[in-house]
């Protein structure tokens, strides 16, 4: 049996800063992903990381908090949204003095550049390659600490013994086989769950595995119907083309050549909050205005120069993802889904309600984003929340040693005969054929717009594939590299999720950021200003609520 | 509720997309004991579809037990390299639609250098380890961090722009000549990491990394083919990052290795007469001990051919062009390592 201190699952911004912060304390640390730590989706982050530095122009951790209770349409959890906001400036210190390679202004600090409904230009980034930069400045430290690592291992289930978190079990992908790896404090930070939407800008790896091993364990899932969808994603693959395109001056045309954006947003156009332009843009799209299923994002008029030297990375994604070149043709795009407000319901400092069991990052709820998550926000938060889940945690060794929890053999033997029993499975159906079915079900029924009725079918349809998902069949039985397997437990992930998002958008009756109800147009504060939660019941998902936190700001309408 | 636009939940020609049919062919190998085959696959996929998209298809609907690596599929997370037609590629960057129309198929194969596991999918831990062989971390050699940030000039910034571009994908290493011959060779992505280092002003560590970095296996091993350069998915350039750290190196006086000299002795000696006298390089590169034991070789170059008179004078005719040059490249040259500063008092 395999034990450490502390366990953290997955190693992206908020598992590997998790991880370091832990080991700064002392205590024995272990990362479990199955990933390579560069590898993951944080990687990905283009835009940047958001913090009240005030090197542009004044700002202050006050106003950034404003923004982002604005932002949240007033779901986040206000004293969850404080701390980030204030802790912010100090976190990024340390990432720059950690060697993060960040864009600079001439007198050498740390450039700032505007973000959407932001009240100054706050975000702190790397050119178009901000996640990139964190990912591996962060993959430094680990080994700079000597974290172990278990690498390519896919965690299948979270142990808990009497009421506390004994560690995880996993599933070895390179050589096979179960392995149970106990500690005292497990932190999970295994991302978000996009890929249960076809037309998504996330990674392959963005499956909600966290989320659905903490559902399992009893732990509630919060505000899981807040999906963000991103305006601007290429058809082919989901890829994200930056903001920064409409931020150089890009417009948003029609099949009639029409920039409809002056429609819903006159003054703001293009530049409008990411959920107004995503709804924008589905209307189009839906009402037949739309070319191939795509709104057009034309670029042509800013001319060559400024195409090369301004948006080299978006020209290069649209020449390979989509065989246009942004200088002579408007590039396709949609609304994807992008980004997952909700996730594991934790408290400030990170814990779940099974002691000793953390989350952080896109996997957990705070709240801070709310409804509806701001541009910069979300690498902040994993930096934050991923310091103090790793803080708290490796504390918490130091002040109460081993919890004394353990994995009964019992219990691995069990993991070890489900896993061989859907190895050996016979006669059932490929995951592929229901993980496509899945991503078609939420892109078209529980998109950027929602109804009773269309939820109502969401919900049946995913109920019918979480059945047939207790009969699969694997073409790959062995244990050496066996993604097959992965992807099939992935796609169990991903159903679970599904539930809960279309389950808490079935009952939420009310359009608060970016959860939109043709049928429940207006915000609804007396009835829905709480956050959904989701509890595993007999495998169902049962709905309970619970208050948001209000310190300093009451609810306003929220226009840009 | 009866809503009049209920119909706007769904988008309309959401999964329409033109089709075309490629054929793959792909290295198959089960693992230790099994023998490597090559199969045929042919699968309609998007015309947009990159390599990735394509094994996906085959995956999903000829062969589940297809092994390949892969998480972002846009080119950022390092997971998919892979060689096409014997040169290492990031498959998700790889567009198949030039090939169909050329009605070529390609042939897929693990990338090389680095043990195979399975189809596909090689061994990165050679990889890691050389990365993790190069300190690759900041080390402000002691100095305390600033309260706020360091002051990092866009021009000094913009020294390690091209290496902090490396996503680790190995693709330089599967195609790296000098790897090939010597696997303890750290290789273009470790070296690439080092640069990342050396070149950063607030790294205080330049000098005892470059005294590594210039030993056995080291920066002057590289054989300067540029395949790294050439493979490389994301514009890193990894031997342009070696000559830096070669450059840096000299600048530091440390250059007693072999490959070192041999490069000293190509400046010197251009910079005397213009050219470079070859029956100079042999003994300033190893020694005139070493030099005599390669006499048997030197007369067998010159039975070939290969060895131009040694008393013939050897010089330009007109070497001022070269000694301008040479004092202008000199000049250019910072003569010591710049280092991040400090926010100024009272600021």
């Amino acid at each position: 049996m395999i034990r450490h201190d502390v366990v953290v699952v997955g190693a992206g911004c908020a598992g590997m800063r998790a991880a370091i912060e832990a080991k700064r304390r002392g205590v024995d640390v272990a990362v479990v992903s199955k990933l390579h730590p560069t590898r993951s989706h944080s990687g990905a982050a283009e835009g940047g990381i958001n913090a009240a530095l005030g090197n542009a122009t004044e700002d202050s951790p006050e106003s950034h908090t404003f923004d982002t209770v604005k932002g949240s349409d007033y779901l986040g959890d206000q004293d969850a949204i404080e701390i980030m906001c204030h802790e912010a400036p100090g976190d990024i210190y340390e990432l720059e003095h950690m060697g993060a390679i960040f864009s600079r202004s001439d007198d050498g600090r740390l450039a700032q550049r505007p973000f959407g409904a932001a009240g100054a230009p706050r975000t702190v980034y790397s050119a178009d390659i901000t996640g990139n930069v964190l990912i591996h400045v962060l993959f430094e430290q680990l080994v700079k600490h000597e974290v172990k690592v278990y690498e390519e291992f896919h965690c299948t289930q979270i142990v808990v013994d009497d009421g506390r978190c004994a560690g995880v079990l996993a599933w070895d992908l390179v050589r096979g086989g179960i392995h149970a790896i106990e500690a005292s404090q497990v932190i999970l930070a295994t991302g978000g769950v996009g890929r249960m939407y076809y037309g998504t800008t996330n990674a392959y790896a963005c499956t909600g595995d966290g989320m659905s091993l903490a559902w399992r364990a009893g732990v509630p899932l919060k505000d899981m119907e807040f999906m963000q969808f991103h305006p601007t994603t290429l058809k082919s693959n989901g890829v994200l083309i930056t903001e920064g395109c409409r931020g150089e001056g890009g417009y948003l045309r029609n099949s009639l050549g029409e920039r409809f954006m002056a429609i819903d947003a006159p003054n703001a156009m293009e530049l409008a909050s990411r959920d107004v332009v995503s709804r924008a843009e589905w209307k189009e799209i839906a009402d037949g205005r739309g070319v191939d299923g795509c709104v057009l994002l034309d670029l042509t008029h800013l001319g060559p120069k400024k195409i090369k030297t301004r948006l080299p990375g978006s020209r290069e994604l649209a020449l390979d993802y989509a065989g246009v070149d942004p200088i002579h043709e408007p590039i396709p795009v949609r609304p994807g889904a992008h980004y997952h407000m909700g996730g594991v319901d934790v408290d400030i400092w990170g814990e779940t309600i099974i002691p000793g069991l953390w989350a952080a990052g896109e996997a957990a709820c705070v709240s801070v984003h709310g409804a509806n998550r701001l541009g910069g926000n979300s690498l902040m938060e994993t930096i934050t929340f991923g310091r103090r889940a790793g803080q708290a945690a490796g504390d918490r060794v130091r002040s109460n040693g081993d919890s004394g929890a353990r994995i009964e053999a019992s219990v691995v033997a069990d993991e070890r005969r489900r896993i061989a029993a859907l190895l050996g499975a016979e006669g059932g159906e490929r995951p592929a054929v229901l993980r496509e079915e899945m991503a078609k079900t939420m892109y078209d029924k529980a998109g950027v717009f929602r109804t009773e009725s269309a939820l109502t079918e969401a919900r049946a349809a995913v109920h019918a594939l979480r059945d047939r998902a207790r009969n699969l069949q694997l073409e790959d039985r062995g244990s050496l590299f066996n993604s097959d397997l992965v992807q099939a437990l992935e796609l169990e992930a991903m159903l679970e999720c599904a539930d809960c998002l279309v389950t808490g958008a079935l009952a939420r009756q009310e359009s608060r950021g970016a959860h939109s109800r043709l049928d429940y147009t207006e915000r609804d504060d007396d009835r829905w200003m709480k956050h959904t939660l989701c509890w595993h019941d007999g495998g169902e998902v049962r709905l309970d609520y619970k208050p948001v936190t209000v310190t300093k700001y009451q609810p306003l309408a929220r226009s840009y | 509720m009866a809503i009049e636009n209920a119909h706007l939940t769904t988008l309309q020609g959401a999964y329409d997309v033109e089709l075309m049919e490629v054929t793959l062919r792909v290295r198959r190998y089960a693992g230790e004991g099994s023998r490597p085959e090559t199969r045929s696959y042919t699968v309609e996929v998007a015309t947009t579809a990159t390599l990735l998209d394509a094994l996906d298809v085959v995956k999903d609907k000829l062969d589940g037990t297809l092994a390949y690596r892969k998480s972002c599929r846009m080119a950022v997370c390092g997971s998919c390299g892979m060689r096409m037609d014997g040169g290492a590629v990031l498959a998700c960057k790889t567009a198949m639609k030039p090939f169909v129309d050329a009605g070529h198929v390609v042939t897929v194969s693990p990338m090389g250098n680095l043990p195979v596991i399975k189809d596909l999918v090689v061994d990165m831990a050679p990889f890691w380890q050389k990365v993790h062989a190069v300190k690759p971390f900041l080390d402000t050699g002691g100095v305390d961090d600033p309260e706020t940030e360091w002051r990092v000039t866009p021009r000094q910034s913009a020294l390690i722009a091209k290496e902090s571009l490396c996503i680790m994908c190995g693709c330089c290493v599967s195609e790296c000549n000098s790897m090939d011959s010597d696997p303890d060779f750290l290789g273009p992505a470790a070296l690439a990491k080092a640069y990342r280092f050396v070149g950063d002003v607030r790294d205080g560590d330049a000098r005892e990394r470059l005294k590594e970095l210039s030993g056995a296996h080291g920066i002057w091993d590289c054989t300067r083919c540029y395949f790294c350069n050439q493979r490389c998915p994301k514009g890193v350039d990894p031997r342009d990052a070696i000559a830096k750290l070669g450059g840096e190196a000299f600048r530091e006086g440390i250059a007693r290795d072999e490959g070192a000299k041999h490069a000293k002795v190509f400046v010197q000696s251009t910079y005397k007469g213009g050219y470079l006298r070859e029956t100079e390089l042999v003994p300033k590169t190893i020694g005139p001990i070493a030099a005599i034991q390669q006499l048997p070789f030197a007369f067998q170059l010159a039975r070939a051919g290969k060895v131009p008179n040694p008393l013939a004078p050897h010089k330009a005719k007109d070497n001022a062009e070269v000694k301008r040059l040479w004092k202008l490249l000199e000049a250019q040259a910072p003569k010591h390592r710049e280092r991040a500063t400090r926010a100024p008092e009272g600021a």
